[in-house]
């Protein structure tokens, strides 16, 4: 057997994925979501697991630096990898939202100015409905834009929209339901067919 | 000062070039030996003909000139539609055309700006649609990846008409085909039941659908499982053609290199028959893809069978330096020869002569260079009294270029 690699995303996702990991009955060596640590073996060293960023896990999957990510699918639009999507798990649910100030519906035939940190997400759904727009790309606190006129309105993901709120802005127009979903490299699912499939079938009965 | 770094082929300095090089051999000796020939294509097409070619190169991608007459010419964006108009209109004798070719195609992208330019190494064959000619192709291109040395490499085999025979009988629109065709390219079955779900499609074209992304793996399997989506009889003879070929593979011995993907799907649209695509450890993308497609010659008046294939030679060498499989050859000269003015005339006729003999030779005047700074398997060293030749802890005095290279020689042994 070939070890395999599985990138995962750090931050606010991890925890749940550990758990999902730890229900497979797979052992890894100091793992937890507050270790500082990047990289992990179970107890054979059938499989490492490495941390990185939330936006990179696809590339680290597409670029095939790791065989499987377990990433939001939120990621997995923005950075358009190539890569095969094979199990929804179900974990980390929230959904793709545009938002803005209340008073302020989507107006129609005048560009509009999106700030955001997924671009790409945001130009791919005005694209289909036709919609000129010019996107400014932020980093975190989204929800600012709107409020000190950066920003006509901001494509962001929404949890429970509490943050939203708060800062005086509702969701005005729903693009995409997100969960965490497994994703897999293409050359890895073909030459470590057997390893990768293991791997996914302990995973979905850990899911039942 | 303006500093340019567009040093955009990567691979550019001497040993880079050596391995691309040897690479390049490798491919072209493994062509050769199925009865392959050389040729190339022009460097500028017409950019009305691509253009005018649906479902190919996206135009965007396209690198446009202009020439003096105001005509626009596009820098070669692939080979193996020039090659097929080439043979079309040639009116070649058609029958078994062998071709080959190892040329640099050019596309831009707003990703990848900095790449514009990639060498392919491909083969196609025109005249024959036997399903005798599609398994030597597939087996050609794995004995090519034997070639070069991987040692875990599979070729995903799947065919264009079978989903263009399910889509066929349904009525979706080109949005929604799109959609569909990225939700079987990325195996997302997740998403793609609720996408089915609100489509209006007979039930069984439906499930039929929706088991194309599994029917992944071993080719028995996946020809059972197969045989449950059949609906008609062209979808009959599709699956008929893959099983024809999985047997030839097998007495190729080819077993282990293959798997069936049924849910492969080619962005390049004029393909009609088998489709392949070859993944080697840890390169996400294929390092070779192919197939089958009889009908792009329709769109020159004459269309004639063809299948081909094409290797990324970029990619090629990026996973071979991933997994070391390059050997490079030290940059030494065979012999340096070092001559005092005096000694200058014996000394460059002794170089020609060995030169004449096919041995590397650097000559250096001792004047005019105070310390050498190449390496050399031999020294040759002239003086006014006696000539020396050094190697490894050998020492040998000769006079004639002819001494000189029986010393060479005998020392080789």
């Amino acid at each position: 057997m070939q070890p395999i690699t599985l990138a995962l995303a750090k931050g606010r996702p991890a925890k749940s994925t550990i758990e999902l990991l730890e229900k497979t009955g797979e052992h890894f060596i100091d793992l937890h979501e507050d270790s500082r640590k990047l990289v992990f073996y179970n107890k054979d060293k059938s499989i490492k697991v490495i941390f990185v960023k939330a936006l990179d896990v696809p590339t680290y999957v597409e670029k095939g630096a790791a065989d499987i990510g377990i990433v939001g699918k939120d990621n997995i639009m923005e950075s358009q990898a190539d890569v095969y999507e094979l199990l929804d798990l179900k974990i980390g649910k929230c959904k793709f939202s545009v938002a803005g100030k209340p008073d302020h519906p989507i107006k129609n035939n005048q560009k509009l100015t999106i700030a955001t940190k997924y671009p790409n997400v945001a130009k791919k759904h005005f694209l289909k409905k036709g919609q000129p727009i010019e996107t400014v790309k932020l980093n975190g606190s989204v929800e600012l834009a709107p409020i000190i006129g950066l920003s006509d309105y901001i494509v962001d993901i929404v949890e429970t929209g509490s943050t939203l709120k708060e800062n005086g802005l509702v969701v005005l127009e729903d693009i995409e339901k997100i969960s965490t979903r497994l994703i897999v490299n293409k050359a890895s699912f073909a030459t470590k067919a057997a390893e990768v499939q293991q791997f996914i079938n302990q995973l979905k009965l850990a899911m039942e | 000062m303006q500093r340019y770094v567009m040093d955009n082929n990567k691979n550019t300095n001497v040993q880079d070039f050596q391995i691309r090089d040897d690479l390049i051999s490798t491919l072209k000796n493994r062509f050769t030996t199925y009865g392959y020939k050389q040729v190339r294509t022009s460097t500028f097409e017409s950019y009305d003909m691509y253009s005018n070619l649906i479902g190919t190169v996206n135009k965007d991608e396209m690198i446009k000139v202009i020439d003096t007459s105001g005509k626009v010419l596009v820098l070669r964006p692939d080979v193996t539609i020039p090659l097929n108009r080439m043979t079309t209109l040639n009116g070649l004798n058609t029958d078994n055309q062998r071709l080959f070719y190892v040329l640099d195609v050019f596309r831009q992208s707003p990703e990848q700006m900095d790449q514009k330019e990639s060498t392919q190494a491909g083969v196609e064959c025109f005249g024959d649609h036997s399903a005798e000619t599609d398994s030597e192709i597939i087996m050609m291109a794995i004995h090519t990846l034997k070639d070069i040395g991987f040692r875990n490499f599979k070729l995903e085999i799947g065919h264009a008409g079978f989903f263009k025979e399910l889509i066929q009988q349904t009525k979706l629109t080109e949005q929604e085909l799109d959609a569909l065709q990225s939700l079987i390219q990325s195996k997302n079955l997740a998403e793609m039941g609720p996408f089915l779900t609100q489509l209006d499609i007979e039930e069984d074209v439906r499930t039929a659908i929706q088991s194309i992304p599994m029917m992944y793996g071993n080719p028995e399997h996946v020809i059972e499982q197969a045989k449950s989506i059949i609906r008609n009889d062209s979808m009959e003879a599709i699956l008929q053609n893959l099983i024809e070929i999985n047997e030839l593979l097998k007495a190729y011995g080819a077993e282990n290199s293959v798997l069936f993907n049924l849910g492969l799907i080619n962005n390049m649209n004029y393909y009609s028959g088998v489709i392949f695509q070859g993944f080697v450890d840890s390169i996400g993308k294929p390092v070779v893809m192919g197939g089958r497609y009889d009908n792009l010659g329709e769109q020159f008046d004459h269309s004639i069978p063809a299948i081909g294939f094409a290797f990324e030679v970029d990619l090629l060498i990026h996973a071979m330096q991933q997994q070391g499989l390059t050997n490079t050859q030290p940059l030494t000269a065979d012999i340096i020869i070092r001559y005092p003015k005096e000694k200058q005339t014996d000394a460059l006729r002794s170089a020609y002569f060995l030169r004449d003999h096919g041995y590397q030779v650097l000559t250096y005047s001792v004047e005019k260079t105070e310390e050498v700074n190449v390496e050399g398997k031999n020294i040759a060293d002239f003086s006014v009294s006696h000539n020396t030749l050094y190697k490894q802890n050998m020492k040998e005095t000769f006079s004639k270029p002819e001494e000189l290279l029986s010393l060479l020689k005998k020392e080789e042994k």
